[in-house]
């Protein structure tokens, strides 16, 4: 293999495609490895662990295909540090040589026929959607905060891509939150399964400003994302999702709209009260002051409690973990939120004012 | 033949290397199937990909050398969860290709057919062993056997009547298919007074001149929801003459409604009577043991594991209709899996007061809110007036307190009455309840007043 490429290309998409590799326990050494493959036009490179698989095309100029496996993180520390100019990698049997201007090195690779196969995506049978980058980012965010990483229950780790009334959501719950978004319009495929979070994650860091669309392409035991030069496969979680729109309450006896800034300035000081009560804050709303209070009380520090101004139908009071509620609050989009509240033990809903894509939903604290 | 394989294993670890075998064979399980199939069951995609592209020829060997016979050779994932669905519908997103349906016969789940409804309208899964008898029904139970062995004789036409979600479409749908199941031959009909007056005005507007005779040419008509013909006049001629036609032929009529005829805004005297001369029967709301045995019946039919604690307290704390005690249940069953505990833990959880009946307020404020609402004071109630409007009021708030357990000899002080006065009292409330469909909802709007606050 002989190809040539620039820098800042190849440090960049190292960056992204190294991620993955690293993550490898210890295991099989090959895993550890990323896979430089110099294919006419282009530098393929691609890392594994068996559960997610990013490959990354870069533009470069070979003048002999090949291919050749180096360890992920040594080639990619390296390549970073290097000046931006044209950069020349050769591989002669394991040994990849990498020169720019004055540098020189060589690295101590596994020849590529032992690096795993990844599994393709059979295209006749996916179901693919195009996602603006934006929309992607802000749906994807606003969901995984509420995943579990217990991995004792598989299926809270992942966010769930469920079609419903013939649109496409993605859910995500760890048991004491639960997050819903509108994902997809005009659906008329029908899906239901988990992604992991980790894969969302590893999307999320490789989108960049320069992408327009995020395209998402489903079967049965794969998702594959393509953005940009960045493809990232992973496997999905066969577990079976909880059918959580049982969870959302349906009607509530209190709707009340807040001042967002307001609302997570006075979370965030109840907060600092609740440390000893592992984060948990009164909200109580008062009909005939008029007001919405957050307080906590912690017997050794001191006590908190702050008010505002709104308009209240039902006086209602609801015990919390501080910590969820700032996590709601800060995935909603708008200045307003509404939080709808019922008694002091049904699930508390907070969503944005004007649209009506995005439910998140907390369940109370004992208090 | 769990050594046959350890064999395979040790033969294909001797020839790849250690970590290269636990990497990718470490939780591989093998499988014969009848054929010569080997069926190789891998924990993800990434790894069967490898097994099936890169390892096949190793395996194959193994198979050889330990003499297994193998003519195919199939990887698949391990599905325990089966929870994943991809079917390709037409998305408008895609390239414009003809569409192409695919089913992908491993892991789609089969749709729930327990909301399957038939062309008579009647859902199978109501069946009269799945309802649960107690004594808020089984008067109307009775009524039902007598149907279903002799449709059209005595119970005839049969007028449930009680609050939403006390049960009465069940019994009917399960009247329904249960005089069916006797004889597959009889015409049965469910509908909801909606689907008729739907269908009556569409045959109105596209002059369908034989739609009246379907409605004719039945042995069993079965209608649900009877109270929303309020204010559909000529519905409701028409469904006299329906009636009439089907009664005179000695065919069996059913109707389920919320309240009785008679206490239906502007239904025709005429039809009232009518409906009424078979036996109104009423459906009530089902008492504790009733409770935790529909509770019980339910998780069963959903395959829910509970157990008596849970059981106890859902009945214990839902006092409205079935419906919500469904809901409650599998609200339950739901946190429990969600947090992968078991439904009692769940309860040691929540406190009872999802439903707010437990509240205690002082008899003072029962007395208040009561005189309230029927626009009296509480001295009127506290004083020894036998007023009928005052009389019945006392009457409610007595009742009222007595559910929230004071015993009589309390509520005589409280009311400065005989012992005797108050059981008598409640005994002409226990009697009005029974018959009074007005004072019934009297009685659960004063409370749902009382939970207010």
């Amino acid at each position: 293999m002989k190809v040539e490429v620039l820098q800042e290309r190849l440090a960049k998409a190292l960056n992204i495609v190294s991620r993955v590799a690293a993550s490898t326990k210890a295991g099989l050494p090959i895993l550890s490895n990323v896979l430089l493959r110099a294919d006419d036009k282009q530098l393929v490179l691609t890392a594994t662990n068996l559960e997610l698989a990013t490959v990354e095309y870069v533009n470069a100029k070979a003048s002999k295909n090949g291919t050749i496996t180096v360890p992920a993180k040594l080639l990619s520390s390296f390549i970073s540090n290097l000046p931006k100019e044209t950069i020349k990698l050769s591989s002669e049997g394991d040994k990849l040589t990498i020169e720019a201007g004055g540098y020189k090195s060589i690295m101590n690779g596994i020849a590529a026929d032992d690096f795993p196969e990844l599994p393709s995506i059979d295209e006749k049978e996916a179901v693919t959607f195009k996602i603006p980058v934006d929309l992607f980012k802000e749906s994807v965010n606003q969901v995984i905060i509420a995943s579990s990483n217990d991995m004792t229950r598989p299926a809270l780790t992942g966010v769930y891509l469920n079609t419903f009334d013939g649109m496409l959501y993605i859910a995500a719950t760890d048991g004491y939150r639960l997050a819903d978004k509108k994902f997809v319009e005009n659906v008329k495929s029908e899906i239901k399964a988990i992604v992991p979070t980790a894969a969302f994650r590893e999307v999320l860091s490789s989108l960049s400003d320069d992408m327009e669309e995020v395209e998402v392409s489903v079967v049965d035991t794969l998702i594959r994302f393509r953005m940009g030069e960045v493809e990232i496969i992973s496997k999905l979680i066969d577990a079976s999702f909880p059918d959580y729109r049982q969870l959302i309450p349906k009607k509530n006896n209190l709707s009340v709209a807040l001042d967002k800034a307001e609302l997570l300035r006075m979370t965030k000081v109840a907060a600092l009260f609740a440390q000893e009560s592992n984060g948990s804050i009164i909200c109580e709303a008062k009909k005939e002051d008029g007001s919405f209070s957050v307080s906590a009380v912690a017997s050794e520090v001191g006590e908190n409690s702050s008010a505002m101004k709104a308009d209240i139908s039902e006086d209602a009071k609801v015990t919390l973990n501080s910590r969820y509620l700032l996590d709601a609050l800060n995935a909603t989009t708008e200045d307003k939120v509404i939080l709808e509240i019922s008694g002091k033990l049904s699930p508390v809903v907070v969503k944005n004012v004007k649209t009506d894509d995005y439910t998140h939903i907390i369940m109370p604290l004992k208090s | 033949m769990p050594n046959q394989w350890q064999t395979v294993l040790d033969e294909i670890k001797s020839n790849v290397s250690d970590m290269a075998f636990n990497t990718y064979f470490g939780k591989v399980s093998f499988n014969s199937e009848p054929g010569g199939v080997v069926v190789l069951t891998v924990p993800n995609v990434f790894i069967g990909t490898q097994i099936e592209k890169k390892y096949q020829p190793v395996i194959l060997k193994a198979l050889k050398a330990s003499k297994i016979e193998c003519k195919e050779f199939r990887v698949k994932e391990d599905d325990k969860g089966n929870g994943t669905t991809v079917k390709r519908g037409r998305e408008i997103i895609e390239e414009p290709e003809a569409p192409r349906t695919i089913s992908l016969p491993p892991r789609i789940k089969t749709i729930d057919d327990r909301s399957t409804k038939q062309d008579n309208g009647l859902n199978p899964r109501f069946r009269l062993s799945n309802y649960v008898v107690g004594s808020n029904n089984d008067l109307a139970v009775n009524a039902a056997q007598h149907i279903i062995e002799n449709p059209g004789s005595r119970y005839n036409p049969l007028f449930l009547y009680g609050g939403s979600g006390f049960g009465k479409t069940h019994l009917i749908q399960a009247i329904g298919n249960e005089i069916l199941a006797r004889n597959p031959k009889m015409k049965v009909r469910y509908a909801t007074i909606e689907e008729f007056y739907k269908g009556f005005v569409s045959s109105m507007k596209n002059k369908i001149d034989n739609w009246s005779k379907q409605w004719r040419d039945i042995d069993v008509l079965i209608i649900d929801d009877f109270q929303f013909i309020e204010k559909k006049d000529a519905t409701q001629t028409e469904f006299f003459h329906t009636f009439n036609e089907l009664y005179s032929h000695n065919k069996q009529v059913i109707i389920a409604s919320d309240r009785l005829p008679s206490q239906i805004k502007d239904v025709d005297p005429r039809l009232a009577s009518r409906l009424t001369m078979g036996v109104p029967v009423d459906i009530q709301l089902p008492d504790f043991e009733t409770r935790c045995a529909i509770v019980e019946a339910k998780a069963e039919m959903i395959n829910g594991a509970i157990d008596k604690e849970t059981v106890e307290y859902i009945a214990d704390n839902i006092k409205t209709n079935v419906r919500d005690l469904e809901g409650e249940l599998n609200r339950i069953l739901l946190l429990a899996e969600v947090r992968g505990v078991s439904t009692r833990e769940i309860i040691g959880a929540l406190e009872p007061i999802s439903q707010p009946t437990r509240r205690k307020l002082s008899s003072k404020q029962v007395i208040d809110k009561v005189a309230k609402y029927y626009n009296l004071t509480s001295k009127d109630l506290l004083g020894s007036s036998r007023l009928k409007d005052i009389k019945n009021a006392r009457n409610v708030a007595i009742y009222l307190l007595r559910e929230d357990g004071l015993s009589t000899p309390q509520l005589g002080t409280e009311f400065n009455k005989d012992h005797s006065t108050i059981l008598h009292s409640l005994k002409v409330m226990a009697k009005n309840m029974k018959a009074d469909f007005t004072l019934r909802e009297q009685i659960s709007e004063i409370r749902s007043k009382l939970n207010a606050n």
